[in-house]
């Protein structure tokens, strides 16, 4: 950090991808390989964003089906692996249609805003040591701003879509969202406080060691509280069962998404899933130590497992992640919206208060480094 | 390049802001609002001012801007009572003269006097780190460690009269 002060804002460590294509751009094309870099970036998590609701719609389903002692999509290549593409497919070759009276302007606008929010907090996630779109120093500022947007795009869809479901879905998924970002942001804050930083590659890196050293494992209890803490409010604010009283099926007919088809609901749902990967993906970087191979201290597993690049283990820890997002849907009935309000107000929020006096407290002590 | 830029900017940031005060669908309005935010954080960016517009981002569009749309979406007939049209030209006029006397007095002063911190090399090259704010804000000497304390005071205030109007009344309707 310090040695960069002078010009915090060099191209470096803004776009820190110096990889292989990276560095062999720079060298091929000395002048221009800022802009080179810059777009093979973009252009590489744009296919990630793509190609990731995909995969992971399948996975979606092919876990619901283990959970309930079927098998699954299983016609459409190996396995039904090739299903949720030709869902796809579909979605993009059907109508749009309008509901009458609905606000031309909003009602196309929502569905791009949560999609976009979820392409620009994938740019920040560090999935390797030098893989990795950009690393501004308040990363995780920018992922909690960002996250407003797919609040915005929910709100005005449901407002846009001129029927009292979408209304009604719209504002319970906003009032919802709202209040479970306080604790999902005081839970980043005290992984803020311990290590002291904010940018994304600096908390992975602060983890480095054996697996003790990661943060769900590194506060005597309280990181582990603090994983389930994230867990729970990120779930409600991704919108997922056992928290999706928004788009509830039986009383709301799909919420604010009711009068979406074709390729805009196909946003909204892509948007979801990709949203799972991101949170996932910082569950990862905040308490599974991101991109970096667990070291647990066995003499002739650690180097193997230190051979294997730092993306795979990212990977790997993110989708371990998601599994248990997976796993909670079909494990926890429903909550109602008062019961939601009653966790996150009277519940979550003084324990997160008080999760952030005892981090405070551990770190006054020195008992953490 | 970065004038190139700037100028996009800056005109679609006046564009937007005439957008927003000015269209009768009070919703345009905001989502217009929303978009000038976005473009401003842009100019901070430009200005190499990373964490005000990281904070302009996370408190104008995540936060208020989104407490403005649940009003606007709770109140119904959007658009309709078009009372922007019923102010007359001449208020409209006369209402004009106080912003340009401030711009042209603004331009004015400014041109006869240049700041000095524009002109300084040594602030031009060194833009504000997170950290050095940080610090000045929690440093005790030569910091804002009190206002900032007040703030503190003045938030948890704001707060405490949250919880007293939303919570229920006791001796009034119980089943509430």
């Amino acid at each position: 950090m310090t040695e960069n002060n002078m010009n915090p804002l060099s191209t470096e460590m803004l776009y820190p991808v110096q990889n292989g294509i990276g560095n062999m751009v720079r060298t091929l094309f000395p002048e221009s390989a800022f802009i080179i870099n810059s777009l093979i970036s973009i252009c590489s998590l744009f296919l990630l964003v793509s190609l990731l609701p995909v995969f992971l719609i399948w996975l979606e389903r092919k876990v619901a089906a283990r959970f309930q002692a079927r098998l699954g999509p299983m016609r459409v290549g190996y396995h039904g692996l090739l299903q949720s593409s030709a869902d796809g497919l579909k979605l993009i070759f059907k109508e749009i249609l309008k509901p009458e009276g609905a606000d031309t302007f909003v009602f196309f606008l929502a569905p791009i805003l949560p999609a976009s929010a979820t392409f620009l907090v994938m740019a920040i996630l560090p999935f390797d040591h030098h893989l990795q779109v950009a690393d501004p120093a308040g990363g995780v500022i920018y992922v909690i701003g960002i996250s407003g947007l797919s609040i915005l795009g929910i709100l005005l869809a449901g407002w846009a879509s001129n029927n009292k479901y979408s209304l009604l879905g719209a504002m319970r998924s906003g009032a919802q969202m709202i209040s479970f970002e306080i604790s999902l942001t005081l839970v980043m804050l005290l992984i803020v406080m311990l290590t002291g930083t904010a940018s994304l590659r600096e908390i992975v890196l602060s983890q480095q060691g054996t697996v003790a050293d990661w943060w769900i494992f590194k506060l005597p209890g309280l990181g582990l509280i603090a994983f389930l803490m994230y867990m729970v409010s990120s779930t409600a604010e991704l919108n997922r069962a056992p928290f999706d009283i928004s788009e509830a099926e039986s009383e709301l007919t799909g919420g604010f998404a009711t009068e979406y088809s074709g390729i805009s609901f196909a946003m909204f749902f892509f948007a979801e899933f990709v949203n799972m990967f991101v949170s996932a993906g910082i569950a990862a970087t905040f308490f599974l130590g991101g991109f970096l191979a667990p070291q647990i201290g066995v003499a002739f597993i650690d180097p193997l497992f230190a051979v294997i690049p730092g993306f795979v283990w990212f990977f790997l820890k993110t989708f371990f992640v998601i599994f248990l997002y997976m796993w909670f849907r079909w494990t926890f009935p429903r909550l109602r919206v008062d019961q939601l309000m009653y966790l996150e107000w009277k519940m979550l929020l003084p324990a997160n208060l008080l999760l952030l006096m005892s981090g405070g407290f551990f770190m006054a002590m020195g008992g953490i480094l | 390049m970065g004038d190139f830029l700037f100028y996009i900017l800056a005109t679609m940031l006046v564009l937007l802001s005439l957008v927003a005060v000015s269209i009768p669908n009070l919703l345009h309005g905001a989502i217009a609002l929303i978009a000038s935010f976005l473009v401003t954080a842009a100019l901070y960016i430009m200005l190499q001012l990373e964490f005000v517009a990281l904070a302009q981002v996370m408190l104008y569009i995540g936060g208020i801007v989104i407490f403005m749309l649940i009003i606007i979406l709770l109140t119904t007939g959007l658009g309709e009572d078009d009372s922007l049209n019923r102010i007359r030209m001449s208020q409209r006029l006369s209402r004009a003269l106080i912003p340009i006397g401030l711009l042209v007095s603004m331009f004015y002063f400014l041109r006869k006097t240049p700041s000095a911190v524009l002109q300084s090399e040594t602030h031009r090259a060194a833009p504000v780190t997170m950290d050095d704010i940080g610090f000045r804000l929690l440093s005790t000497d030569n910091g804002f460690i009190i206002p900032f304390e007040v703030i503190s005071i003045l938030l948890l205030v704001a707060l405490v009269g949250a919880v007293v109007i939303a919570r229920k009344d006791r001796n009034g309707e119980e089943d509430s």
